[in-house]
């Protein structure tokens, strides 16, 4: 049966070369290499769960009167995206936990962007020729943002309702094009009845759409390319070591995505999120307190709280306060992002194609300066709940929100500095694992400089050429021999 | 290396290979069964994600371990290309576009006029974004607020001054446009003697010790929701703006820079406060050509 | 928990504070000792109110309840039996020390000394609200949740768990927040709503009828008693502990898990 299946594909299509190849394509088992696996899976629990949703979701701000379980709203007059999400909530059956598992899933689906990101660059996968789907990967984290904000957004209540009032007031700070460009988003001036179908239309179609096609194009070049592996016996920059995708990867791949999903559903279940119920439905003239937005964009509203207050005026224009922490920093932030790989071939004069990986002691510029963004970044995330821990703490607010522009001022640059001496004496001492290290090599000053000697031919200099010299040592073994006996 | 250790531990274990991966999909498919009878019951949302996630569970559980202890895995070696491509091939492409792009040359005025026309589309199909909002016009500019119109709850209650008691604050629109959020007020009852007009011009917008701002945070337009009678301090709850209300609502902590736009009150004839005209200036947060006040 | 932080120095309080943030609300409870835990119980006779008054108030206030430089007086503004009885039986007064921020707290007097109290404080000549009668049942919960988002949730946050204030751009003030009122009482926030303790607003007879106040206080119980139907309800603070837990839980459980699943370098 399976034989005339492939027989009928193949003299139509072809397909057996590919698949014969595809089926025996060799995947590195090493366990980092599955983050962005974890981000995947995420964002298929989100589209499962997401479909059911739109099933249930009106995304209009007419007003009727919801008729339901929860009984403080009981017959109260609310719009009709609110109510839906409470009818989902209260009285759908399963549609609470579904709405919960999206939530969650939409949290961990950003984080696990992020961690991927954090271990492409600090192993120094970007570099040639991976630079193309580092790009795809920063685009598919500003997309997973956006959906993530706009999704946030949909269900009307007072929290999303004010986080849409402080972007419709960002877009206004905007330079020049600002006015058009909060009028033509919303519909008009705040709140624009508009923007909560057209949210809806970007949520559940466009960003998607956007989503699902990079992420083919991410996939399909890290098929062309092979996957990155690191320095171990008998891996050189020309072979990959690992398993084969049939059935043994795809067996791993398919167990972690019932793995994620697993997570995703306890916490689904058992942990409540967002609960729109007890927050109530949004009005323009009310609030509440503490307003936070979900913990991708904690480091916006971080530097908003941080920022000094002062505008800049300028022959008779304005460029309002909210412009710098929330435009321009972003702004910066991805562009700098986006363009990191070029910016590191070249002030490292390292225009080289990499498949071995650094460990981050390889590269202590490079590790020094992730360390330094990563804390700068979550600095201005932590100052985001500066309310909450000035209640925490009973202290004033100001107090705890000074502490923080002094820590983003100094801290950043204390841990790069601290991480560059640790990278140093780690490559020196020759340990094969930071809880290795004795402790005498971090004081030991004199350390500098002997990292390639004494690494045992591991790593290779900071900014120095490549240092590959297994180029050309390929085993040149074919698979099937060099497979070790098992199963 | 370690699937040589796997083949000691694996003869070491008494069950057969597989007994654990077996237990995993039983678990994971009772977990499934317990599911749907949680669903006919009429569904508990802490039942259904415990469940699924253990049938989601077991699920992962047996396919790893089946991988991990039954498959074949790693030590496989496979070669790859250092570099894609190489300088022959691409010159070869670039040449077989140079061959097609020399046919394009020689019907110059064809390629500008397919230019002209692409672009023109292009042009013609940017528009329809113009039909997305309003202008804005001056719409930042002005609310509803105008001499007389009442100040009325967010019930449509209008509001005598004995309605308020000192230190009391209430949330008031323009009579009959309750939807206007951009003229949603704070009117705010002060201890006798306590206002003195700080700015030139603003002598009797407060009638028997009534003062009026815009509730719009002027930092990114929160609802500066909270008062504070006790030092008539207004406090912005997103980004703890402070305003100071007797300094005509001047902010002295936070981002904002700009006081709060002050409404000028007036008591009418029949005892209800109303406004007095438009706002001090733009109400809520800036924007490129707002005007200066 | 009940955990008694030593008071005084500096070292003291940086310890209490970061104790807080371990065991979440130690330094609410730090300051709540009985402010006379020595002093006896003074006898049920119709002299009592004035008796613990002499004793524990008018140090601070004054005989006559006209205030000193230790304490305001407590004839003016809303003063009376309503603003006394809530400052009483919230734990508020005493305080040990002029200068404790006044906080929520077990009671330090029983109810029938707090009653007699309230009475001779009232006989003072403050014309403040009496002590409101709530009728919860008479409120209308919806009525109460439109009338709560619209004047309340700004400071007690829509949850009703409260939220952080500040006075003054002064970075070394005191902490000031709105209370969590998880615990109030119905007449308590009547009595809040009508007198405005501390920098909270005056919600006055004139503003809400008896049956506004009596939804507010219904919808406030619903409130005390939220309907979690989603689970762990992690303070009820919004999405600062929910990206905690997504972190925590969701990443890390996930790294976790391909932790388990992959291989490390070196382990083939």
């Amino acid at each position: 049966m399976l034989r005339r299946t492939a027989g009928w594909f193949d003299t139509r299509l072809g397909t057996s070369a590919f698949v014969q190849k595809a089926l025996t394509k060799v995947f590195p088992d090493h366990w980092s290499f599955m983050i962005g696996e974890i981000a995947l899976y995420s964002f298929v629990v989100l589209l499962l769960t997401g479909t059911f949703l739109t099933f249930f979701f009106d995304a209009s701000t007419s007003h009727s009167v919801y008729r339901g379980a929860y009984e403080p709203l009981n017959g109260v007059e609310v719009s009709d995206a609110y109510r839906s999400v409470l009818e989902l909530s209260f009285d759908v059956r399963a549609g609470l936990v579904m709405r919960q598992i999206h939530h969650w899933a939409a949290l961990v689906f950003i984080g696990s962007i992020v961690a991927h990101l954090c271990r492409v660059f600090f192993t120094g996968a970007f570099r040639r020729p991976r630079e193309i789907n580092w790009i795809i990967g920063v685009l598919l984290l500003i997309l997973a943002i956006f959906n993530g904000f706009s999704g946030y957004s949909l269900p009307d209540d007072l929290l999303s309702g004010t986080g849409l009032r402080i972007a419709h007031s960002i877009a206004l700070s905007v330079p020049l094009v600002g006015t058009w460009m909060a009028f033509l988003l919303f519909g008009g001036e705040f709140p624009a009845d508009e923007i909560i179908g057209r949210l809806f239309v970007v949520h559940i179609m466009i960003v998607p759409a956007l989503i699902i096609g990079l992420l083919t194009v991410h996939l399909a070049v890290v098929w062309r390319q092979k996957h990155t592996q690191f320095r171990e016996p008998g891996r050189t920059e020309g072979n990959v070591v690992g398993s084969r995708l049939w059935p043994s990867y795809t067996a791993k791949s398919i167990g972690l995505f019932f793995a994620v999903s697993a997570v995703l559903s306890v916490m689904g279940g058992l942990v409540q999120i967002n609960p729109v119920w007890l927050y109530g439905p949004f009005e323009p003239q009310q609030v509440t307190s503490p307003a936070q937005p979900d913990w991708y964009l904690g480091w916006v509203e971080g530097a908003l709280r941080l920022v000094p207050p002062f505008d800049v005026r300028l022959f008779g224009y304005e460029i309002p306060n909210p412009f710098f922490p929330a435009v321009l920093l972003p702004g910066v932030t991805f562009t700098l992002l986006l363009a990191w790989p070029f910016l590191e071939q070249r002030f490292a004069r390292d225009k080289e194609a990499h498949h071995l990986l650094d460990r981050p002691r390889d590269h202590p510029v490079r590790t020094a300066l992730g360390a330094t963004t990563l804390t700068f970044y979550t600095v201005m995330f932590v100052a985001a709940s500066n309310d909450l821990i000035a209640k925490w703490l009973g202290a004033s607010i100001f107090g705890i929100t000074l502490i923080f522009r002094i820590l983003i001022l100094l801290l950043p640059p204390l841990v790069g500095w601290g991480t560059y001496r640790l990278m140093k004496a780690l490559a020196a001492s020759g340990a094969g694992h930071l809880s290795e290290m004795p402790l005498a090599a971090l004081t030991n000053r004199g350390a500098d400089g002997h990292g390639a000697h004494v690494d045992g031919g591991k790593g290779h200099g900071a900014a120095g050429p490549p240092g590959d010299g297994h180029a050309g040592n390929r085993l040149g073994a074919p698979a099937e021999e060099a497979r070790t006996p098992g199963g | 290396m370690r699937s040589d250790l796997r083949d000691m531990s694996r003869r070491q274990r008494t069950s057969p290979p597989g007994s654990g991966v077996a237990l995993a999909f039983g678990f994971s498919a009772v977990s499934s069964i317990a599911l749907t009878v949680v669903y006919g019951f009429g569904g508990q949302p802490q039942l259904e994600g415990l469940l699924l996630g253990i049938a989601l569970g077991g699920l992962a559980v047996g396919l790893v371990r089946w991988a991990q202890d039954l498959m074949p895995g790693g030590g496989y070696v496979e070669q790859r290309d250092t570099e894609m491509g190489g300088p022959a091939q691409s010159a070869a492409a670039v040449r077989s576009f140079e061959r097609g792009e020399q046919e394009v040359q020689r019907r110059s005025f064809l390629g500008k006029a397919l230019a002209a026309a692409l672009g023109a589309l292009g042009l013609a199909a940017l528009f329809p974004i113009r039909s997305l909002g309003s202008a804005p016009g001056t719409s930042l500019e002005v609310t509803p607020w105008a001499e007389g119109i009442r100040a009325v709850t967010i019930d449509g209650e209008p509001v005598r001054p004995e309605d308020l008691e000192i230190g009391g604050v209430l949330t008031v629109f323009p009579d009959g446009h309750l939807d206007a959020a951009d003229a949603q007020t704070l009117l705010i009852h002060l201890p006798p003697g306590v206002y003195r007009p700080v700015a030139s011009g603003r002598e009797g917008w407060a009638p028997e010790d009534f003062v009026a701002f815009s509730k719009v945070c002027t930092h990114a337009g929160c609802p500066v929701g909270l008062y504070q009678p006790a030092n008539r301090r207004l406090f912005c709850p997103c980004h703890q703006s402070i305003f100071d209300v007797l300094d005509a609502a001047a902010p002295i902590a936070g981002p904002a820079t700009r006081p709060l736009p002050q409404l000028p009150l007036e008591i009418d004839a029949d005892g209800f406060i109303a406004a007095g005209g438009d706002y001090s200036e733009p109400i809520g947060p800036g924007y490129w050509s707002r005007p200066r006040a | 928990m009940k955990l008694r932080c030593a008071r005084s120095g500096w070292a003291v309080k940086v310890l209490t504070a970061l104790g807080a943030i371990a065991l979440g609300g130690c330094a609410y409870t730090s300051n709540l000792t009985n402010p006379h835990p020595s002093q006896e119980p003074v006898a049920d006779t119709p002299e009592r109110g004035r008796v613990l008054y002499l004793r524990d108030c008018a140090w601070c206030h004054a005989a006559e309840g006209s205030g000193t430089g230790r304490g305001p007086d407590l004839i003016s503004d809303t003063n009376g039996a309503a603003f006394t009885d809530f400052m009483l039986s919230t734990g508020r007064m005493p305080i040990n020390d002029p200068s404790e921020p006044t906080r929520f707290s077990s009671p330090s007097y029983n109810p029938s000394e707090i009653e007699d109290l309230v009475a001779y404080v009232a006989s003072l000549g403050g014309d403040g609200p009496p002590i409101p009668v709530v009728d919860t049942q008479a409120g209308d919960l919806a009525l109460g949740l439109e009338l709560y988002q619209e004047n309340c949730a700004a400071c007690h946050s829509t949850t009703g768990v409260g939220g952080a204030l500040a006075a003054g751009p002064d970075p070394f003030d005191r902490s000031l927040i709105a209370p969590a009122l998880t615990q109030s009482t119905p007449v308590q926030i009547a009595e809040a709503m009508q007198v405005g303790p501390g920098t909270m607003p005056v919600f006055g007879r004139d503003t809400f009828s008896d049956t506004e106040v009596d939804s507010i206080v219904r919808y406030l119980g619903h409130l005390q008693r939220p309907d979690d139907r989603g689970g762990l309800p992690l303070g009820h603070v919004g999405p600062v502990t929910e990206g905690a837990i997504g972190w925590l839980v969701g990443v890390g459980g996930a790294l976790l898990i391909v932790r388990l699943i992959g291989t490390r370098v070196g382990e083939e």
